[in-house]
Parts: structure tokens; C-alpha cells; sequence
């Protein structure tokens, strides 16, 4: 009735057993008993039983991409009956940026959203108490909750400064990039005022916001010597900017990124970079290599070699529970591993099904970690279309 | 762009303020020749790149005038006679014009009007400031008051496009002027633009004053924002996009025209009208769009189709070449859209198609003459990237009317009421009379105004205290 394996405490259970998760998964959600009123609904117009023809992760191409129904259906519907207890704990309704029309609601789970949390936590190692700043969208996205968790696990105090991406993406829709202007200056403006008068040790923000802050040169000397990582996420970071991030502007400063989607209530992290021998960690000064974040023998810390300044961002994402596909975005066929095509993701929990949510956003595929289900992926850009050319008159 | 022998790949990357190795982002896009075979790769550098490169720009001094000439002059030289970034003229000349399928004597005389531009910036301008202005506040006329010129702003964005290197004949006056200036390549022919950057910091313009940044449509916006003014070459689309913004200027279809008044015999100018189609393959702003003729305009037009009939479809390396080639798809793309807009338009050349496919790859884009009924027929507007012609009657009672909107209008007449209410008209830019061609051009003759217009101002100053230095 209730299976171990769909547990967040079970991650090497279903990690070992991802077939098993698999239908123990299709068993809770479209059990009568357990699944969500959504779903058992929605199973009714399946031309397949999820039962028992979904037995295996690759079976899950079987469902239709639903995601489109969540902007209108109730969000109780969404809760599966199965939750009882502490599992039941809403963390809130969270919703999509809304680009591509009225947002979709999800509900986020107190467990699940400290597991999804939890996902990055290694790149926090070290870090010690810190007071954070949010220069993230609140409200309805899930963006500031996780900043709010976050600065709770640092023990330290977080400051915010409020963002309205529905606001600015309308500006941006009828082009008026004056206003644009004023109000992402207001923003930093507040960002700034915070962080001259307090102690910051973490940034997080998005790219957009963070190359505005570091526009200015006040605060990007106030950043180098206070803060000691910098999250960003909400948007994408061209491999270029994050080059020119990491080495010129905020050299020595961890800049992790989080990629994932409100519509899949997570994150995939940044995966430590690891060298030839696939050991974690970077060269150390005498030669040998030594893991990020250690304190060397003279007492400093090594953070970011030369090796992996290099490196792009790979992103994993929290297999079983969440995974991403890279596939062709006419025949939607998976790509080889090292290809471009448009990043799938997959949301597989007790908390919820979301299967097949094809995201806007272009991607190289990566072989997932040892055991992972799916695929890593890198070099993650906006879809763009491209239009036919056509002539435009005069010689230029 | 390090020293490149033949066959190796050629890097545009960007040239950024601080003078080191060139840029290579992670994001390129190929380049290659017309039929398709890799040449090299752009650079496209992220908005956060352009945006640090044009606040250092602003942070650097600017360079004293008699540097910012001595080093135009000396990169005339460079640019017109020495490798430049590991790249011999000759081989440069050669990727230009494999890259763009502009002919190669079409190539190499762009490159040398573009020397010619760099050579005579000190006159130009000295043209182009008013008179009884000083250059220099140090001049001893103010100290009893007089007017200097002083630059409007201090970054010149431009935008370039890649038709001929000739492009390139215009932004060195805002060097002269003491502009920075933050240059994006065409993405089509880069080349020019790099070894142009290249040979004047080779020459002594400092990096911080000048700077390529290749980059693709989205961030191209953001270098316009980011500088006090920009020039941007393009279609009608363009000039759309920005002719409300006067920090732009904009240097779109010129609907260059020829006027031939009933007073003037035009079988002795056909030479001069075929030459104003078809100079530089037809793919300047200045090449005439539409010839007007007082009386019938057909035999004109018969004339004129049967001269240009007779230039050959050349590969554009060929030593006789004279029209631009293009890949053939493009070539039929333009051939399909010139069939649209000739409506009732007579096609007297190039009617049933101006594509001619070349055995070497991609096609040469043929003359096309079309005879319209009326002044006021709307074809007489349409501009397109080859020698493409429209020719149609012009009476006295039709006035100027038709002759507006013209970036040159060479008016074959000897009516000086005419020649008066043509040099009044706001929008004729350029005006010449005779026997001159609409493509007719000389360093320190401006052609659309000088630059220093749109750049500079003056500031009145009166001073008491002698100045230390000299100008």
C-alpha cells in the first residue's frame, strides 16, 4: 500500500531498483487508494493502463505531456490521496513563469522540498553560518522558497528584494525598454542598499540580475570581499558570461547555478568538477589534486583550478525523483550524448507525476552520473526560432 | 586572427579594450566562401562582454589629436599594403571576395578608397568644422571668446555591413574626431572589419579606443545602447527600427536616382547612367535605382538594357568581374522577390530570371531594366542588392516630387530653377549635376552629411588665463 522503495529515504533503493520505482510509482498514482484526483481522472482517457504497461523508466514515453491541463485544474486535485501525515505538509502552491501563457500550479511538499533542497547541499560544505541575499522572484515561484530554505540551513539571516518576472516579460512584450531599464535599476538599487549596510556571504539571484550588479563597481568589489558564493538560477548563463563571471569579475568565488523548472518542483545541480581520472576536485598547488573547497597546507583554500575554469556546467538532476531527456525537437528522438536538442524533464515522486514536460530550452546532451537515470545536460540556451529569411529591400 | 598561411582557418575574434589576445568566446559561428566551404570562425560574444568592454572604453583617455591623425595616416599604408594580424593584402583581398562573391577589382578598389579616407582625415575634418570654430580650446581665439568643437559624445557604436570593404569608408572620421569607437563586423565579411581594428592599433590607436566585438543580432542592440551614438547600415527594416532614435544614424536604401531633362541629349550620358547601376556590382547605396526621363523614356531605357546586357558573368576572383555573386538560393530568393514587385513594370533586361549559375558555385546576380509607365509608379523606390534599374518618364508639371528621397540624384539638366528647387529638397542628400555619376565619391566630399555633423557641437568659451601647452 505504502512502498518503501517511493520513499525519500529510499534514494539507493529506488536508485538500485529504478524498474521497481518505476511501477511502484504508476501502482501510487493511479492506484484508487493512493493517486491524486487529476490523474485518476485523467488515466480514464489514456489509450494505455500505466499499471501495467509502464514497467520500465523508457515506458514513461508512453504518457502524453500534460502539463498544459495544470493552469486551469484545481490544485486539490493534484494532491494524491496516498499522503498522510508529515508527507501531507504543503510547502505551497507554486507557480510557472507564465511565458507561454496563464501560468500552471503545482503543490510543493515540506519533504519533498527539503529533499530537492538538499540536492546542492555539498556545494555549501565549508561555508559556514552566512547571511544570504535573494534577488529572485518570491511570490508564486519557487525561486524565493528555495532561497528561503537555503539561508535557514546556513544558520544565517536572509534578506530579500522583491521581482515581478510577469511584470518585466510584459514590458519587455510591448518593447518598453525604458521601463525595463527603470525597474531592473530598482532592483539592483535595493540590492545595492543591502548589501553596503549588511554582511552578505551568499548572492542569489538570476543571470540578467547578476550582470546588472556587476555593472556597478562598488558592488562588485562589496562581492569579492564579502560574499563567498553566489547561486544563480531563474534563467540561463551563456557559457561566455560564465566564463567572464568566473574569471574576471568574481575570480575565486563559487558561481553554481541551478537549472531546473517550477513545473518539475526541482532543481538539477552543478556537478563538482571532476578531472581526467574522474576524481572530484581540482590541482592543487604541489601537483596533487585535492578536492574543492580544501584548505591546502599554507591555509588557503582551493577553490576552481585552471582545469575546470574550463569546464562547462554540467547539471544532474536528483534521479529517480527527477530526470531530463535531450531530444530532437522535430522527431523528438533522443539525442546522442554530446548532440543538441530540447531538454525533457520528468517529475517522479510520491508527491507527483509529471511526466514528458518538454521545456523551451535547448541542450547538449551528458551521460548522467553512475546509476542515474536519463540524461546530464550542458550549454543550456533558450529555444529560438528561427524565421525564413526573406528579402528585405536595399543593399545592406 | 594569428598569423594565417594559406588554408588554415581564419578567427575573427574580438579585439577588446585591453589590447591582449583576441577574444575567442565558446559561442562561433562558421564562416565560409560562397560555396559553402569553411573558412574560419566568428566569435559571438555575450552582451556581459560588450557591456565591460564599452565601460573600459569610457574609462580610457582619449588620444590626442595628433596621434589619432598620425596613426590614420600610417594605418593606410598597413591596411592597403602590409600583413596585418598574419595576413598578406593579397590573400586578404582573396578571402573577401571568396567570402562575399564580390568581385575582386571591386574588392581591391574599396580597400583602396578606404586607405584613401584613412589618409585624408585631418582634412576631412578640417571640411567638416564649421568656420570660425577652433579644434582646440588652446587656440588663442579664445581668449576672446569663440566657439570649439567639442564631441557630443564619447563612444561611436558601429554597426557594419558586409556589401564591399568601401563600408568601411565612413566611421574613421569619428576616430578622427576623437570618438572611441566599438565596431561589429558583418557577420558575412568579417575580414575587413578585424584588419582594418588591426592596422590602426598596429599604427598607434590604443585598444581602449578602439575595439571589434562580433556578436550576433540580440547583443548588436546592446552595443547600440551601451555608446552615445551609433551608425547602422541595413534595409528599409533598419531604418525603421531606429529612425526615431536620434541617437542613430542610419544609412539604409539610398534610392539613389538620374533625372535627364529634355534639354540635355542622353545618348552621350549612357555610359555614365549604365556605370551608375552597375558600379560595384550595383550593391552601393549610391548605384541609381531609377532613372527619370523628360519625353519618351524607352529608347533610354533600350540603351541602357543593351549596355549592361554586355557585361560578363565572371567568378567574382576573375580580374574582369564586375558583378556580385551571391549563393544561389539567395540569388533566387532576390530573383523571385524582383518579380513580385515588378508588377506592371516592362522588363527590358533580366525579365525571366537575373540568376545565372556560375560552374565555380553560387550565381551572378545579372542586370535587370524595367520601364514603368509613370513617376509616380512604386518600383521606382525599390532598391535591391544588384544592378537592378527603373526607368520611367518625368514631366515639368510632375515637379520634385518624384526625385525625393534620394541619397544622390544626378540631375542631367541645364534648368536652374530646377537645379535651385532640387538643392532646397530636405531629403536629396547629395545633389550632382552633369555629367557625373551617382557614385561619383572623393575623400573629404562628404556622403550623407559629414560625420562630424552628427558627432559634433559647439561650446562657446571665453578665457582670461593664457593656456599651458599648445594645441
Amino acid at each position: 500500500m505504502f512502498p518503501a522503495i517511493l520513499d525519500l529515504t529510499s534514494t539507493q533503493l529506488a536508485a538500485a531498483e529504478p524498474d521497481e520505482y518505476i511501477r511502484a510509482l504508476m501502482r501510487w498514482h493511479f492506484g484508487e487508494e493512493t493517486g491524486s484526483p487529476f490523474w485518476l481522472r485523467r488515466a480514464r482517457a489514456l489509450d494505455f493502463d500505466p499499471i501495467s504497461d509502464v514497467r520500465t523508466y523508457a515506458d514513461l514515453s508512453l504518457f502524453p505531456n500534460v502539463v498544459d491541463e495544470f493552469r486551469e485544474v484545481a490544485v486539490e486535485d493534484l494532491i494524491p490521496r496516498g499522503l498522510r501525515g508529515e508527507d501531507r505538509a504543503v510547502a505551497g502552491v507554486f507557480e510557472s513563469g507564465g511565458t507561454t501563457g496563464p501560468p500552471k500550479r503545482f503543490v510543493m511538499f515540506e519533504r519533498w522540498a527539503e529533499f530537492a533542497l538538499g540536492w546542492d547541499e555539498f556545494h555549501y560544505s565549508g561555508l559556514g553560518t552566512a547571511n544570504l541575499l535573494a534577488v529572485a522572484p518570491s511570490g508564486p515561484h519557487m525561486f524565493g522558497d528555495f532561497a528561503q530554505r537555503r539561508a535557514r540551513r546556513q544558520g544565517g539571516l536572509k534578506f530579500t528584494v522583491d521581482l515581478d518576472p510577469r511584470w518585466i516579460k510584459q514590458l519587455i512584450g510591448r518593447g518598453a525598454m525604458d521601463e525595463v531599464e527603470r525597474y531592473t535599476e530598482h532592483l539592483v538599487d535595493q540590492a545595492a542598499h543591502i548589501m553596503t549596510t549588511q554582511s552578505v556571504g551568499i548572492l542569489v539571484t538570476t543571470p540578467p540580475l547578476l550582470e546588472r550588479i556587476a555593472r556597478r563597481e562598488e558592488l562588485v568589489e562589496r562581492i569579492r570581499k564579502d560574499v563567498r558564493f553566489i547561486c544563480w538560477s531563474g534563467a540561463h548563463m551563456d557559457a561566455d558570461s560564465r566564463d567572464i563571471f568566473r574569471r574576471e569579475i568574481f575570480p575565486g568565488i563559487p558561481l553554481k547555478g541551478l537549472y531546473g523548472s517550477t513545473t518539475v518542483l526541482g532543481m538539477s545541480r552543478e556537478r563538482p568538477w571532476q578531472d581526467a581520472d574522474g576524481l572530484d576536485g581540482t590541482n592543487g598547488p604541489d601537483g596533487t589534486v585535492v578536492r574543492d573547497g580544501a584548505v591546502v597546507p599554507d591555509g588557503t583554500v582551493v577553490r576552481d583550478g585552471a582545469a575546470e575554469l574550463d569546464s562547462p556546467a554540467v547539471f544532474d538532476p536528483p534521479s529517480p525523483y527527477i530526470t531530463f531527456q535531450v531530444v530532437d525537437p522535430e522527431t523528438r528522438a533522443e539525442v546522442a550524448v554530446g548532440e543538441r536538442g530540447q531538454v525533457v524533464m520528468n517529475h517522479l515522486t510520491k508527491y507527483a507525476l509529471i511526466p514528458n514536460n518538454l521545456e523551451r530550452d535547448l541542450a547538449r546532451r551528458v551521460a548522467p552520473l553512475p546509476g542515474a537515470l536519463g540524461s546530464a545536460v550542458s550549454d543550456v540556451a533558450p529555444v529560438s526560432t528561427f524565421g525564413s529569411r526573406t528579402v528585405i529591400e536595399g543593399v545592406y | 586572427m594569428g598569423a594565417v598561411p594559406a588554408g588554415q582557418p581564419v578567427y575573427i575574434d574580438a579585439l577588446g579594450p585591453t589590447g591582449t589576445e583576441p577574444f575567442r568566446s565558446r559561442e562561433r559561428r562558421p564562416l565560409t566562401t560562397l560555396a559553402g566551404e569553411p573558412v574560419g570562425e566568428i566569435s559571438q560574444v555575450p552582451a556581459l562582454y560588450v557591456r565591460r568592454a564599452i565601460s573600459a572604453m569610457r574609462a580610457a583617455p582619449t588620444t590626442p589629436a595628433a596621434q589619432r591623425f598620425a596613426a590614420l595616416e600610417k594605418a593606410a599604408d598597413l591596411f592597403e599594403g602590409a600583413a596585418v594580424a598574419g595576413l598578406h593584402p593579397d590573400d586578404y583581398a582573396h578571402l573577401v571576395s571568396r567570402a562575399s562573391g564580390v568581385p575582386l577589382g571591386v574588392v581591391r578598389a574599396s580597400i583602396a578608397w578606404v586607405a584613401d579616407v584613412l589618409r585624408t582625415q585631418r582634412r576631412t575634418v578640417e571640411l567638416a568644422m564649421p568656420r570660425g570654430v577652433v579644434a582646440d580650446w588652446r587656440d588663442p581665439a579664445t581668449t576672446a571668446g569663440a566657439a570649439v568643437w567639442t564631441r557630443r559624445g564619447e563612444v561611436f557604436a558601429v554597426h557594419a555591413a558586409g556589401n564591399t570593404p568601401a563600408v568601411h569608408g565612413l566611421w574613421p572620421e569619428a576616430l578622427a574626431l576623437g570618438y572611441k569607437v566599438a565596431l561589429r563586423p558583418s557577420t558575412r565579411e568579417p575580414f575587413t572589419a578585424f584588419r582594418l581594428v588591426s592596422a590602426l592599433r598596429d599604427a598607434g590607436i590604443p585598444p581602449a579606443t578602439l575595439t571589434l566585438l562580433p556578436t550576433d543580432h540580440t547583443v548588436a542592440d546592446v552595443i547600440i545602447a551601451e555608446a552615445d551614438q551609433a551608425i547602422v547600415y541595413g534595409g528599409q527594416d533598419v531604418v525603421a527600427k531606429y529612425e526615431a532614435n536620434p541617437r542613430v544614424l542610419t544609412q539604409g536604401p539610398g534610392r539613389s536616382k538620374i533625372l535627364v531633362t529634355a534639354d540635355v541629349d542622353w545618348r552621350e550620358k549612357i555610359d555614365i547612367i549604365a556605370g551608375s547601376v552597375s558600379h560595384l556590382g550595383g550593391t552601393a547605396c549610391t548605384c541609381a535605382t531609377a532613372v527619370l526621363v523628360e519625353g519618351d523614356p524607352e529608347p533610354l531605357a533600350r540603351a541602357l538594357a543593351d549596355r549592361l546586357s554586355l557585361i560578363p558573368s565572371l567568378p567574382p576572383e576573375h580580374p574582369d568581374a564586375t558583378l556580385t555573386v551571391q549563393p544561389t538560393d539567395v540569388s533566387a530568393g532576390i530573383d523571385r522577390y524582383l518579380h513580385t514587385v515588378a508588377g506592371d513594370a516592362r522588363a527590358l533586361l533580366g525579365g525571366a530570371t537575373i540568376v545565372d549559375e556560375l560552374p565555380s558555385g553560387g550565381s551572378v546576380l545579372r542586370p535587370a531594366v524595367h520601364l514603368v509607365a509613370s513617376s509616380t509608379a512604386p518600383q521606382l523606390g525599390v532598391e535591391l542588392p544588384f544592378p537592378c534599374v527603373w526607368v520611367g518618364p518625368w514631366h515639368e508639371w510632375d515637379g520634385i516630387a518624384p526625385l525625393r528621397d534620394s541619397l544622390v540624384l544626378t540631375a542631367m539638366t541645364t534648368r536652374e530653377k530646377l537645379i535651385e528647387a532640387l538643392l532646397n529638397e530636405p531629403s536629396i542628400t547629395n545633389l550632382y549635376l552633369g555629367d557625373n555619376p551617382t557614385t561619383w565619391l572623393r575623400p573629404g566630399i562628404p556622403h550623407d552629411g559629414y560625420l562630424g555633423e552628427f558627432l559634433m557641437r559647439t561650446k562657446a568659451m571665453i578665457r582670461s588665463v593664457p593656456a599651458v601647452g599648445s594645441p
